[in-house]
């Protein structure tokens, strides 16, 4: 074998699988006495969704990740440095790493933004994340993220399959290859994009890689159809399909009354009336005519400026609800990536994402849904501490120590977790690579990531690769017994 | 009975969630053929594989009837002997530590049955008739062996004791010493070892009082075996039927309405021979035939093995070779020594090459199909080498032995006899053109095929552009000096001079002062790379300056024209090893070329030819293969032409004849073809048309109650099964019945891309408006080319054609699978390439017969499925068109303002933005399809008629072939 045995693309929908008629058939004819030895199939050992056992106890069952691409300025928002405000203005002494020379500097520069203490826990956040403070109870904020590779595909990269190159499995699709899908209508792993663009890596942030195409994420698209081969195209949405189908239903019938034993081509038939059923499951999973008018208001869909992120947000409770096992949120192409004129686009971010982002964890907890989904919320990097840009100031690219939250599925309450130096440049306590997040997320879920594998040429492929995750416990309510 | 069980379990598993029948996903998965895998982990995960995982496949014993035999109570005493039953059991699980590996574990040796009675350091292993004081059993029953958690099988278990408990018999006296390719009597005689039969007719035309339909003893070899079950064949199929059963098998499209009219009418009493000889002598035959191959030979046009997937630029010469083969009807033996050496016989050096010569040299690409993981990234470059020798082993004992020797790589063969040393006697006759020791990277390995002249030529462009690329360079130099002194100059006055000498300083020679100015101004490491950052305006200039002149001067190259053949160093060859455990650190003895020792071919190939500076070992091989009728080679061609028109193979498994695949259903029919096919000198077309003209395959797809009865699976073909297109033909037909099918040949594959969800459609991929490379559908010729030339990228397989089952390649497909899914009606109701498809068959329609809808119907029927709508059928075809005519049209009273959706395109829908709730009823007439139209007449007419011809494609009619 060399690439993997079915390389398909095939999308979620293949969780009709054979392995149950394979698995059936094993049990049939191990039943059968005496005769010859039993020989190996030759049928490749199938992928489904249907549900798997985790390999351990799951406290997480689904995750819902809001990806900030572009890298949110973590001293601004959730990482407080009295030195920055101290030393405003001064020049930086150490080496730093940057990613546009022409513009670099190396002047220090606080942020004008205020820092208040929220919840119970008293966690230090800006004023631009008010909506995160009214949920720091619930959450951990890790202050020591690092991938160490200073842009942003390759730290995208890093985060959401292992390693800084293209081409590898991502964690949906991890986790759906390896717990399979509790929804039998829906995709497994669903991935919601922004109406203003795919995310910068396009189309390789929700890829299987060498995991059987089953494993890849479903895009929900901003626009009709929303679900590619699962929406019709509005002109024939609705009626005409319907009348389409009913069409097909009479021709197949015909056909069928001419060769009556021919049990594939009703199988095919049926098949029809399940695409059907999958498609008004989608459909329905989409319809927020059931939301109340205060969850409405939760979620910011009466303003402007949250109402499309509170959308999606929204969309991504409903989902989970109905028993997907990964949504991944994307804001547009490097929307937090303020090289310059961050006074007004940062805030303008949070303005977007604050509410809805909060609004998911409550309305998650208030449906009792929170502790089986872990909800994560950040970028592939954060910021350096000094100016880019004096003209229009900004902050350059900073992989080495950034900010991330959260929520839910076994993790702690109200804790702060890891720490970077003074200036906020790099994480020097508690630090959580890419590897120890991924390791610790496949904890929640009940999967030791090196007994999930997939052969591969050469040996075999799994989402840590054999980097050296660690297991974060500090930040787990049951953390892994010793 | 186990057959019954067996198609009961089937639909049992399937039947109840009503979603799926009995089908195979994706190729013939080889036991523990795993290339990759001379590692310890291999060694693991082969072990593991070796285990009977999932579904056990039942042997159908030599006697077994092929049809559900009446219920008898099982035959409980049946004697057990050592040779029958228990030595494969062992074979399976115990040999490869008692007995095999030159150190036995606890001195044990279990391969034959005095050894065990014997016995090894802890004594007698088997005390006869003491099964309870017999060691072996004591351990298999405690579970403590095979170590590692496999057990045997309750049934394993039960017969050993059996055995024991009955005396611990041998069938016959055995050797003193067990001995390596000493095969037992069980394994010599086995069906696919013997030599092909030649059977006498004479007694076949004696068959009862049955009709003889036809004087084709392919007809009789079936019907000799229907007549015990009472079966007999179906009658003739319509005409209407066969020109498109013909067409679909053939061509892989169905007939134009035209050539159906005619074959009907055509009362001569030979049209359906001359309909067969037009069908072979169109080029589109060698395009669906050749795809077969290339299932076989595992084509691809990327490297896969790592997640880069390289392109292979050049393999597309390898496709159209085999086109053109099947097309000239190239007989079936030279087609197999050009593709295994045909470098072997074209004279080195390989410049100015004949057009036959580099046909041949084409032809080796079917060595090159394996996965190759050589030369990327992260990958240990000795295990890519040897996997591509494995995977290749793999190919070609699949394609022309039709057997899997991959077990055999690490240890003798489980099931078949094929020892280790056969393994690797195959492995020596591919090694010298894969010296692993000695690699030649690709370049290295392409033949160029440019003139002295155009070489010429190349090489004074080439310089040509390195002058021109040290112009640029140094212009680039003055560019960022420019620029660092612009940025000097934002310094204090004082600092310049300092930051001018820092800069001139290299970064590891500076002093710690010129360090902290560097860091305090970071603006200052400007470099070649960053300018653009600086003053991005002249950057820019400054590159469509260079690149127009650089591609002015390329223009002037020759393009490439390359190979990637197969080939050998002359006067240069490596020796073979053994490798234990397949581990390639640990090789053993030296091998010599050589094929299997079962059929006594391990000295028939020389390890060198004297004649030719190559070692000659693949075209001895391959010339040994097509000598007279090679009991493999034979078969295994026969038997896959077989299943291309019959739906499955006499033995159903072609890439697999051995004891793991199924016994064939009809062996001497199977040797029959075998001998014709060497009688007919090898001539593809020749042959086809002798199968073509039995009643067996013109019969019609009537199944009588009895053959429902008795042979569910139709393994008798006492009529003609219904078989679904295989996933080119699906689009293909759809491409052809809307008129849009291009027949441009060969050349460069159509390029696949992942488009803005990462489906992946055919199209270049494009920037969008933020940058990001995506596809867009695109409505050019080329994308409208048949399938065989879309680009077969081992990461990318393509969106319409990836959920009806297309050839895996991995390494490549014995058989394709035949799932039925609920991927494949999403697909025909939403595609955005099948909806598009749909209006230009629509449109088509339109062009040919106008408005009238009983005309459309007709037509549309005619083009889908090559036949004509009942009376009935147009009545309620016609009024489904009539009402949706209606439903979609705005009502007269609004049809004044406002315009309609144009043609009723399948344009994407308006950006639903925030709101979801748009999203769930949107289109006309949403739930209850009673709604007002929104369109213009004319529109209206064609979006109905464009659903209509959708429903035409979703439907079995014409997914199904009759």
């Amino acid at each position: 074998m060399s690439f993997s045995p079915c390389f398909s693309r095939r999308h979620f929908l293949a969780q009709q699988g054979i392995a149950g008629a394979t698995l059936a058939i094993a049990s049939i004819m191990q039943q059968r006495s005496v005769g010859v030895p039993p020989k190996p199939s030759l049928s490749p050992p199938s992928n489904d969704l249907k549900p798997k056992p985790s390999h351990f106890p799951a406290q997480a069952k689904a995750m819902i990740s809001m990806f900030m691409q572009g890298g949110p300025s973590h001293m601004d928002l959730f990482d407080r440095k009295p030195e920055l405000e101290k030393r405003n203005g001064e020049n930086y002494s150490g080496e730093l790493k940057y990613d546009n020379a022409a513009e670099s500097s190396a002047k220090i520069w606080s942020g004008p933004w205020k820092w208040d203490r929220y919840g119970q826990c008293g966690m230090e956040l800006s004023e631009l994340v008010p909506h995160l403070g009214a949920i720091a109870d619930d959450v951990t904020l890790i202050r020591s993220m690092h991938t160490g590779v200073n842009n942003h595909g390759q730290s995208i990269y890093a985060l959401h399959h292992g390693r800084i190159t293209a081409g590898r499995p991502v964690l949906g699709s991890w986790l759906t290859y390896g717990l399979g899908s509790e929804s039998q209508q829906l995709p497994s792993f669903v991935v919601l994009t922004d109406p203003g663009g795919l995310p910068v890596l396009g189309t390789d942030c929700w890829s299987n890689g060498w995991l059987p195409s089953l494993y890849q994420g479903t895009v929900i698209r901003p626009q009709e159809p929303r679900i590619l081969n699962l929406n019709p195209p509005p002109h024939l949405a609705g009626g005409p399909q319907k009348a389409y189908l009913q069409l097909l239903q009479k021709l197949n019938a015909e056909h069928l009354a001419m060769h009556p034993y021919e049990s594939d081509l009703q199988a095919r038939m049926s098949t029809y009336e399940l695409a059907e059923a999958m498609q008004s499951a989608a459909r329905e999973a989409l319809d927020f005519h059931q939301e109340t008018e205060a969850t409405h208001k939760m979620y910011g869909l009466d303003q402007d400026a949250t109402r499309e992120y509170g959308t999606r947000c929204l969309i991504a409770r409903r989902l989970v609800e109905r028993g997907v096992r990964f949504v991944q949120i994307y804001t547009s192409t490097q929307q937090w990536d303020h090289h310059g004129n961050i006074k007004d686009a940062l805030p303008a971010a949070c303005k977007k994402t604050d509410q809805p982002s909060a609004a998911l964890v409550m309305d998650l907890k208030q449906r009792g849904l929170l502790d089986s989904t872990l909800v994560h919320w950040g970028g592939e990097m954060g910021r350096l501490p000094v100016v880019q840009n004096e003209k229009n100031v900004g902050r350059d690219h900073n992989t080495y120590g950034f900010s991330t939250w959260l929520a839910g599925g076994g993790i702690k309450q109200g804790v702060v977790f890891g720490e970077t130096d003074d200036f906020g440049y790099q994480a020097v306590k508690d630090i959580v690579h890419h590897y120890d997040y991924h390791a610790t997320i496949m904890y929640l879920f009940g999967l030791d990531p090196s007994q999930l594998t997939f052969a591969r040429p050469g040996g075999v492929g799994t989402l840590l690769d054999g980097q050296p995750g660690r297991i974060v416990n500090e930040i787990l309510k049951n953390p892994k017994p010793a | 009975m186990i057959r019954i069980c067996f198609a009961r379990a089937f639909k049992d598993a399937v039947g109840s969630s009503g979603l799926r029948t009995p089908s195979v996903r994706g190729c013939v998965w080889t036991v523990c053929t795993v290339a990759s895998v001379l590692t310890v982990a291999h060694l693991q995960r082969c072990w593991l594989w070796d285990a009977p995982w999932g579904g056990m496949v039942s042997v159908v014993a030599a006697e077994e009837p092929l049809v559900n035999p009446p219920a008898k109570p099982e035959a409980e005493q049946v004697p057990i002997y050592f040779e029958t039953h228990i030595r494969p059991i062992l074979k399976t699980h115990c040999f490869h530590c008692h007995g095999e590996a030159d150190h036995k574990e606890s001195g044990l040796d279990l391969r034959l049955a005095r050894l065990m009675q014997s016995g090894g350091e802890g004594g007698p292993v088997v005390l006869p008739n003491q099964p309870e004081a017999s060691l072996v059993w004591n351990r298999v029953e405690a579970g403590e062996m095979p170590p590692g958690g496999k057990t045997l099988s309750a049934s394993e278990k039960e017969l050993l004791h059996r055995w024991i408990a009955t005396g611990a018999k041998t069938k016959r006296e055995e050797p003193l010493q067990p001995m390596v390719e000493q095969w037992t009597e069980e394994e010599r005689s086995y069906w696919l070892f013997q030599p092909v039969q030649v059977t006498k007719l004479d007694g076949l035309h004696e068959i009862g009082s049955e009709p003889v339909l036809s004087n084709n003893p392919i007809d009789l070899f079936l019907l000799q075996k229907m007549q015990p079950a009472g079966l007999t064949f179906s009658p003739s199929a319509d005409r209407s039927v066969l020109i498109r059963r013909l067409a679909m098998d053939l061509l892989g499209v169905p007939p134009t309405p035209e050539e159906v009219a005619s074959f009907v009418s055509d009362g001569s009493p030979d049209a359906y021979e001359r309909l067969v000889d037009r069908m072979l002598a169109d080029p589109r035959y060698g395009e669906h035939w050749g795809r077969h191959w290339l299932d076989v030979a595992g084509y691809a046009d990327s490297d896969g093995y790592t997640e880069q997937d390289i392109e292979r630029p050049w393999a597309y010469q390898y496709r159209d070779y085999v086109i053109r083969a099947f097309n000239d009807d190239l007989p079936i033996d030279q087609f197999v020594v050009e593709q295994m050496a045909g470098d072997e016989l074209v004279p080195q050096p390989w410049e100015n090459l004949s057009p036959e010569n580099i046909q041949r040299l084409a032809a080796t690409g079917f060595l090159r199909t394996a996965p190759d993981g050589t030369g990327q990234e992260g990958v240990e470059p000795n295990v890519a080498r040897n996997d591509i020798i494995a995977e290749t082993v793999k190919i070609v004992s699949g394609s022309l032995l039709g057997l899997t020797v991959g077990c055999a790589q690490c240890h003798d063969h489980r099931y078949d006899p094929i020892s280790q040393v056969d393994y690797y006697r195959l492995r020596a006759i591919l090694e010298p053109g894969l010296d692993w020791k000695q690699w030649r990277d690709k370049p290295a390995k392409q033949v160029n095929l440019w003139t002295a002249e155009e070489r010429q030529k190349a090489a004074d462009v080439d310089k040509e552009l390195s002058e021109l690329e040290g112009k640029r360079v140094a212009e680039l130099d003055t560019i960022v000096a420019d620029i660092f002194e612009k940025e000097v100059m934002k310094l204090p006055e004082d600092q310049r001079e300092a930051a001018r000498a820092a800069k001139a300083t290299a970064a590891d020679k500076r002093t710690p002062e010129q360090q902290k100015l560097m860091r305090d101004y970071p603006s200052l490491n400007v470099d070649r790379g960053s300018a653009s950052l600086y003053d991005g305006a002249r950057i820019n200039e400054f590159n469509k300056k260079y690149e127009t002149q650089q591609s002015e001067i390329k223009s002037k190259r020759p393009a490439d024209r390359y190979l990637a053949g197969f080939s050998e160093v002359p006067n240069q060859a490596p020796t073979t090893y053994v490798f234990f455990r397949g581990d390639i650190q640990q090789p053993r003895e030296p091998v010599l070329p050589g094929g299997l020792s079962i059929l006594g071919e391990h000295d028939k190939i020389p390890a060198d030819d004297p004649a030719i500076p190559t070692t000659g070992r693949r075209l001895a091989f391959a010339r040994h293969l097509v000598t007279g009728v090679h009991p493999l080679f034979a078969r295994a061609m026969v038997n896959r032409i077989w299943m291309h028109h019959f739906g499955r193979g006499i033995a159903s498994m072609p890439g697999d004849l051995g004891v793991l695949g199924d016994k064939p259903t009809h062996v001497e029919l199977l040797d029959y073809l075998a001998n014709q096919l060497a009688e007919y000198q090898w001539s593809r077309k020749r042959f086809q048309r002798m199968l073509l003209s039995s009643h067996a395959y013109r019969q019609s797809s009537l199944q009588s109650p009895q053959a429902r009865e008795v042979d569910p699976e139709n393994r008798l073909l006492s009529h003609r099964s219904v078989r679904r297109m295989q996933a080119e033909s699906v689009r293909d037909s759809m491409l052809s019945a809307s008129g849009m099918i291009s027949y441009s040949m060969f050349g460069k594959p159509v390029a696949v891309n992942p488009d803005e969800v990462g489906q992946i459609i055919l199209g270049n991929a494009t920037r969008d408006g933020n940058g990001i490379l995506v596809a867009k559908q695109e409505e050019t010729e080329s994308v409208y080319r048949r399938s065989v030339y879309a680009q077969v990228r081992r990461s990318m397989p393509l969106g319409v054609l990836e959920p009806f089952d297309p050839a895996s390649t991995a390494p490549n497909c014995d058989r394709r699978g035949n799932s039925t899914v609920a991927t494949q009606s999403l697909l025909m109701m939403n595609n955005s390439s099948v909806i598009k498809l749909s209006e230009h068959f629509a449109k088509r329609v339109q062009r040919e017969v106008g408005e009238e809808p009983r005309e459309q119907v007709r037509r549309a029927w005619s083009l889908a499925f090559g036949m004509s709508p009942s009376e009935e059928q147009l009545q309620t075809s016609t009024e489904w068109l009539i009402a949706q005519r209606r439903a979609l049209t705005k009502p007269v009273a609004e049809a004044a303002s406002g315009a309609g959706s144009g043609e009723g395109s399948a344009s994407e829908g308006s950006v639903a933005g925030a709101s979801a709730v748009s999203a769930t009823a949107s289109g006309p007439g949403a739930e209850t399809g009673v709604a007002a139209g929104t369109l213009e007449p004319a529109a209206a007419n064609l979006q109905s008629l464009a659903m209509y011809c959708q429903a035409l494609y979703s439907s079995n009619a014409f997914l199904y072939v009759d």
